[in-house]
C-alpha cells in the first residue's frame, strides 16, 4: 500500500509540473501584454511597468524565476488589484470556496447515496423509478438553470431563504450549497444504484442472507462497502467538477470566493492571477485525484496487487 | 456461408455490416425505446430548425425594437422579448444553431482523435500502446475545465477554437473505450482464423474490429453531445464562451437569469430548450446502449 501511494505521487508531480508550464506559456504566448487596455498606456509608462513586473526579461529567465517564486508560495503581484498578491486573494478566497464545496459534498453524498441505495434495494420498482428520474433531472438541468430556478422559487417567490451572499444573512448558504450539490447528487445517485446492485447480485450477499442476518446488516455492513466504490472513484472528478460548479454558483449568488475571483480575472485579464489560480485550483485537483485513487485502492484490496502486477 | 454461433456480434465477411442479425436487431431494440425515440424525434425537430432558422425565423436577429422593450409572450412574439425588444424564439433559435454546431462540431473532433488513438494503441499494442495509454492518464489528470477558461482568456474567445478546445478534452474516453474494444476483439478466435485464411491487417480492421468497436463509439458519441453541449453554455453563462451579439442557449441563460425577477420567461424558455436537448440527447444515448450493447446496459 505505501508503496503504491508513493508511486502515485511520483508520477503526480510530473504532472503538476507540465500544468505549471503549458499554463505559464500559454499566458506568455498572449496577444497583447496584461497593460493593454482600451485607453492606451503613454509608452514610457508601460515600459516603467514591464521593467516592475520584470517583462523585458527573456521567458526563459521570468520562467524560472516564477518557478523559483512559486516553490515559496509566491505567485507574484496581482496586475489588477496593485498592492496584492496573487497568493493573497487566494488565500482570502480559499476558506470561502472550501466551505461551500465542502456543504455541497454533504448536500451531494447524503442526497446520492440515500436515493442510490433505495434504487437498488427495490430495483424496477416505483422506489428505484422515482429517484432515478430525479436523478436524470438532475443531470439535465446544470446548476446555472437549477439555481436561478431555486432563487426564483424559494428566495423570491416564497422568501424563505436570502438570494446572495456568504455568512451575511442567517441561512444564506442554504441555495448555494443546495444548487451545487443537487448536480452531483444526481450523479452519485446513479453510480451508487450501479454499484450496489452489483455488490447485491454476488454470492456472500446470497451466503450473508441465507445466514439468516438482517436486511439492513446486509445492505449497511456488507454491500454499502463494495457498492460504494464507483462513488468513491468518482470522488476526485466530482471534486473537480464542485470547483467549477464554485465558478457558475459564486457568480450566481455573488459569494467572494476564488472561483469568482477566477472569473472576474479571466475577464480582466489579469494574467499574473489567472495563472496562479490556475495552478492553484490544477494542484487541488491533482491531489483529489490522487486521493480518490488511494481511498479506491484502499476500499478494494484486489486492486492493491493488480496494480503491482502492473508496475 | 456456415452458421454463426449465436452471441458472436459481428460475422466473418462484408454481409456481415449489413446482414440483418446485429444492425436490424439493434434498431428493432431501440424502436421499442418509447424514451429512445421521443428524444430521437425531439431531436430530430431541434435540428431542422436550427438548420432552417434564417428562413422560418420570425423576426431579424438583431432587430431590435426599444419602444416595445420586453414583453411577456403574446402572439406576435411567441416566447416574449428582451428588453431591447428582440424576439426571443428568434434568438433562441439562432442560439440553437451555434449550441447544437458545437455539440456536434466539437464531438466530431473528438471521435476522430479518440477513435484514431485508441484503435492504433489497441491494434499495434506491446510499447506503444503503453506509452499512448500513459499519455491518455497523464493528460486525464489535467484539469481541462480550467485549461479551456484560460484558452478562451488568452486566445480571446473564438468559436473555432471552442470547438478544439472542447474535443480535445473529450476524446480521452473516447481512446480508452476504443482501446478495450480493440483489445478485446484482437484476441478472439475467428481473428485469429481470419489471419490463417491470409487476410491482410486492413482487411481484418476493416471486416472484424470496425463494426465491432462502432456499437460502443456511437452509444459514446450520444452520451458526449451533451457533456459538449454542458460545456459550453457553462462558458458562456460566465462569458467566457459564445460572444454577444452571437448567442447560444449559454448566453440567453446569462441575460435571463439577470432580469429573471422581473421577465421570468427571458430565463425560462432558454433554460427549457437547453434542458430538452439534454433530455433527448440523454434517452436516446441510454436507448443506443441497450440496442447496442445489451450486455453493458442496466442489469
Amino acid at each position: 500500500m505505501f508503496e503504491f501511494v508513493l508511486k502515485r505521487v511520483l508520477q503526480a508531480i510530473p504532472v503538476l509540473w507540465i500544468v505549471i508550464t503549458v499554463a505559464f506559456l500559454f499566458v506568455h504566448a498572449a496577444p497583447g501584454g496584461p497593460f493593454s487596455q482600451e485607453r492606451a498606456v503613454p509608452p514610457e509608462v508601460l515600459k516603467a511597468l514591464n521593467e516592475r513586473y520584470k517583462l523585458d526579461q527573456p521567458l526563459l529567465i521570468q520562467y524560472s524565476d516564477y518557478l523559483r517564486n512559486l516553490a515559496r508560495g509566491d505567485l507574484g503581484p496581482s496586475f489588477k488589484y496593485p498592492g496584492r498578491t496573487v497568493s493573497e486573494i487566494i488565500l482570502a478566497g480559499m476558506p470561502v470556496t472550501f466551505e461551500l464545496g465542502f456543504y455541497a459534498l454533504l448536500v451531494a453524498l447524503a442526497v446520492g447515496i440515500g436515493a442510490g441505495i433505495l434504487a437498488a434495494t427495490r430495483p424496477n420498482t416505483m422506489r428505484d423509478y422515482l429517484p432515478m428520474s430525479l436523478a436524470m433531472v438532475g443531470i439535465c438541468l446544470p446548476t446555472y438553470v437549477l439555481g436561478p430556478l431555486l432563487v426564483l422559487f424559494f428566495g423570491i417567490r416564497l422568501e424563505w431563504l436570502p438570494v446572495s451572499g456568504w455568512g451575511y444573512l442567517p441561512g444564506d448558504k442554504i441555495l448555494p450549497s443546495m444548487t451545487l450539490g443537487l448536480a452531483y447528487a444526481a450523479y452519485v445517485a446513479r453510480l451508487c444504484r450501479g454499484g450496489m446492485l452489483e455488490i447485491l447480485s454476488q454470492d456472500f450477499i446470497r451466503t450473508a442472507r441465507a445466514k439468516g442476518l438482517p436486511e439492513t446488516t446486509v445492505i449497511y455492513k456488507h454491500a454499502l462497502r463494495g457498492g460504494l466504490q464507483p462513488v468513491v472513484s468518482f470522488l476526485g472528478p466530482a471534486l473537480a467538477g464542485l470547483l467549477g460548479g464554485s465558478f457558475v454558483i459564486e457568480t450566481l449568488f455573488q459569494i467572494p470566493g476564488l472561483g469568482r475571483y477566477y472569473v472576474q480575472a479571466a475577464f480582466n485579464r489579469d494574467y499574473t492571477l489567472v495563472l496562479g489560480t490556475t495552478i492553484f485550483f490544477s494542484t487541488l485537483i491533482l491531489v483529489f485525484n490522487l486521493l480518490a485513487d488511494i481511498a479506491t485502492v484502499w476500499l478494494n484490496p484486489r486492486l492493491r496487487q493488480e496494480d503491482g502486477a502492473r508496475a | 456461408m456456415p452458421e454463426q454461433p449465436a452471441g458472436v456480434a459481428a460475422m466473418p465477411g462484408r454481409e456481415a455490416m449489413h446482414s440483418p442479425s446485429l444492425w436490424r436487431d439493434a434498431g428493432l431494440r431501440l424502436a421499442r425505446n418509447r424514451l429512445a425515440m421521443i428524444g430521437l424525434i425531439v431531436l430530430a425537430f431541434m435540428v431542422v430548425l436550427a438548420l432552417l432558422t434564417p428562413w422560418i425565423a420570425p423576426y431579424s436577429y438583431e432587430a431590435q425594437d426599444l419602444e416595445l422593450g420586453p414583453v411577456a409572450p403574446a402572439p406576435a412574439h411567441w416566447l416574449g422579448t428582451d428588453i431591447f425588444g428582440r424576439d426571443l424564439l428568434t434568438r433562441i433559435l439562432y442560439g440553437s444553431r451555434v449550441s447544437l454546431a458545437v455539440g456536434f462540431l466539437a464531438t466530431a473532433v473528438a471521435l476522430t482523435i479518440g477513435v484514431l488513438w485508441g484503435a492504433c494503441a489497441g491494434y499495434i499494442g506491446g510499447g506503444a500502446d503503453a506509452v499512448m495509454m500513459r499519455i491518455v492518464d497523464i493528460l486525464y489528470a489535467l484539469p481541462f475545465t480550467i485549461f479551456i477558461i484560460l484558452l478562451m482568456v488568452v486566445f480571446g474567445q473564438n468559436i473555432l477554437l471552442l470547438f478544439f478546445a472542447i474535443g480535445a478534452v473529450e476524446w480521452l474516453t473516447m481512446a480508452r473505450i476504443v482501446r478495450g474494444q480493440v483489445l478485446s476483439v484482437r484476441h478472439q478466435e475467428y481473428i485469429e482464423a481470419a489471419v490463417t485464411m491470409g487476410l491482410s491487417r486492413w482487411q481484418i480492421i476493416r471486416r472484424h474490429v470496425i463494426p465491432n468497436v462502432l456499437g460502443p463509439v456511437i452509444v459514446y458519441t450520444t452520451l458526449t453531445i451533451p457533456n459538449v453541449i454542458l460545456l459550453e453554455s457553462f462558458l458562456s453563462f460566465l462569458g467566457l464562451g459564445v460572444q454577444p451579439p452571437a448567442s447560444s442557449w449559454g448566453v440567453l441563460i446569462a441575460y435571463g437569469v439577470e432580469t429573471m425577477e422581473e421577465y421570468p420567461w427571458l430565463l425560462f424558455f432558454p433554460a427549457a430548450t437547453l434542458s430538452l436537448a439534454l433530455f433527448s440527447l440523454n434517452f436516446l444515448g441510454d436507448g443506443l446502449r441497450d440496442a447496442l450493447d445489451p450486455r453493458a446496459s442496466k442489469d
